[in-house]
């Protein structure tokens, strides 16, 4: 704590240059000439890094070498898996922020460009629906914010909350091999459990959209331990599901490819081919559910959605209810 | 003409004021509001709106459902939403979308805002939300809240007025 700005990009990029030419020494002269600080000064960071959990060897007239990156969503980190060209171009890390969400809000405000991810090791403040509260614990979690800007209708803007939900479930797939559900809307489930929470904030003003800030939370390799007993038999982990650690920069950069891709597409074409792909994770679909929302609840068989992408929900009289938002819970589990 | 939702308003406050009944008449279009009397009667207007009266009308007296059945006619009244009010300076928030209406930040915290208070432009008010895509709804103009026109937890439409804000 206490460090400045300065001190942190400097060894930001730092840790760029040697990420870039992994496998091989950098020496202090050139690291010296692209930062623009004395070898004291590197020698300084290298140590800052060390403590990091970075392993870094350091051999005379032949510079630095970075030998082992400890499972970190640092800017370097994730760029060293992105191929995607305007999500998580701009990336804002944090060790520790009360909530992603109101760091985006705010860059949000300050006009920063689409795409910009606000991702933190830890949150204090996490939240979800109605002011639930997001466990979210240092160093095992992906907790992060993204600014889109679409030129949208603004009453289609809930369709992202489901391309996130998509775009997400795809990723877990391609990275873990673990095949994901969505529950409708957006919460995704490994084995019933909610692994993943998605929540979406919108800045308009009256029909305009300004930004839509997507909040997506992932327990990836939180151990069951971690959680709150109350929150044992409903939530899950990346890990705990599949016995393994996940490389979490490499699953944001898969999720910002994923994303992108899709994004793309909705953008040109509509939601038709996002609502296909969103079927296909479906949980609850031809289902029983019970629908909770804030003064009743309803239960019945879940149709389907609309292409708008409500959730039809027929009851037992077959009247066919539009549900926009609401809890949903499978009976008897 | 009205929209939908603005007939619906317009049936929610006849049917909590103590008008029994409504008739307003413009360019040859009739709206009739009765309360107390099952009754629907037949509209005399324009050939096409014939058609769109009664489909408009039976899902939207479905959802209100008081024992005051309302006969809706036709449409065309801007303005008369409030009938305590002087129309003419209040301002309507709209819903931008369709979603949830949610007066206050949490279930458990105060509303945003409550009948009298003075908003200024960017005064958050209300939020909408539809699939946990959460819209914080701002006044847009400075003044004071004269109605609030839905209820917590309410589902909103697109373009439905809110709350009715008398403007400075």
């Amino acid at each position: 704590m206490g460090e400045t700005m300065e001190g942190k990009s400097m060894r930001q990029h730092l840790l760029q240059l040697l990420m870039e030419q992994r496998g091989s020494f950098v020496s202090g002269q050139e690291i010296s000439d692209e930062l623009g600080c004395s070898r004291t000064a590197i020698w300084k960071h290298i140590s800052e890094l060390r403590k990091e959990g970075y392993v870094i060897d350091a051999v005379q007239r032949k510079g630095y070498q970075l030998m082992y990156a400890p499972n970190r969503v640092t800017e370097p980190e994730i760029k060293r898996h992105l191929q995607s060209t305007v999500l998580a171009k701009h990336i804002r890390y944090e060790e520790s922020v009360k909530s992603t969400q109101e760091i985006a809000q705010r860059l949000s405000y300050e006009h920063c460009p689409e795409g910009t991810l606000v991702i933190a090791d830890e949150q204090t403040g996490g939240r979800g629906r109605l002011g639930r509260s997001w466990q979210s614990p240092k160093g095992s979690g992906i907790w992060m914010s993204l600014i889109l800007r679409p030129d949208i209708p603004l009453q289609k803007s809930p369709q992202l909350t489901l391309l996130a939900a998509v775009s997400v479930a795809k990723a877990i797939y391609k990275t873990t091999g673990m095949q994901a559900e969505i529950k409708w809307p957006n919460d995704i489930l490994l084995n019933g459990k909610k692994a993943v929470g998605i929540l979406t904030e919108l800045q308009a003003e009256s029909d305009r959209i300004h930004a839509v800030i997507i909040g997506i939370g992932i327990n990836v390799n939180v151990a069951e331990t971690e959680f709150d007993p109350s929150l044992r038999d409903i939530a899950t982990s990346l890990k705990i599901e599949g016995n393994e650690d996940v490389n979490r920069a490499k699953l944001v950069a898969c999720i910002m490819e994923e994303m992108e891709t899709l994004y793309h597409e909705y953008l040109q074409n509509g939601f038709g081919l996002i609502k296909l792909l969103w079927e296909g994770y479906a949980e609850s679909i031809g289902k029983r559910i019970r629908v909770r929302t804030l003064h009743e609840q309803k239960e019945g068989i879940a149709k389907g959605i609309t292409e708008e992408g409500v959730l039809l929900l027929e009851d037992d009289l077959g009247e066919i209810h539009h549900i926009y938002s609401a809890d949903i819970e499978i009976p008897g589990t | 003409m009205l929209k939908i939702q603005e007939i619906r308003e317009l049936i929610k406050l006849i049917d909590k004021s103590s008008i029994d009944e409504f008739k307003y008449e413009n360019d040859g279009e009739t709206i009739l509001l009765k309360k107390n009397e099952v009754t629907v009667q037949a509209a005399e207007v324009a050939p096409t709106q014939v058609a769109l009266a009664p489909q408009a009308v039976a899902p939207i007296a479905a959802p209100v459902a008081q024992p005051a059945p309302v006969a809706v006619q036709k449409t065309e009244a801007p303005q008369v939403e409030a009938p305590a009010q002087n129309d003419a300076n209040l301002h309507k928030i709209e819903s931008p979308m369709v979603g949830t209406f949610y007066a206050s930040p949490t279930p458990d915290q105060a509303a945003y805002v409550a009948k009298g208070d003075k908003v200024s432009k960017d005064s958050i008010v209300c939020i909408v939300e539809a699939m946990k895509l959460f819209n914080e709804i701002e006044a847009e103009v400075n003044g004071e809240i004269v109605e609030i026109l839905v209820e917590n937890g309410q589902l909103v439409e697109y373009g439905q007025p809110l709350f009715l804000v008398k403007a400075e």
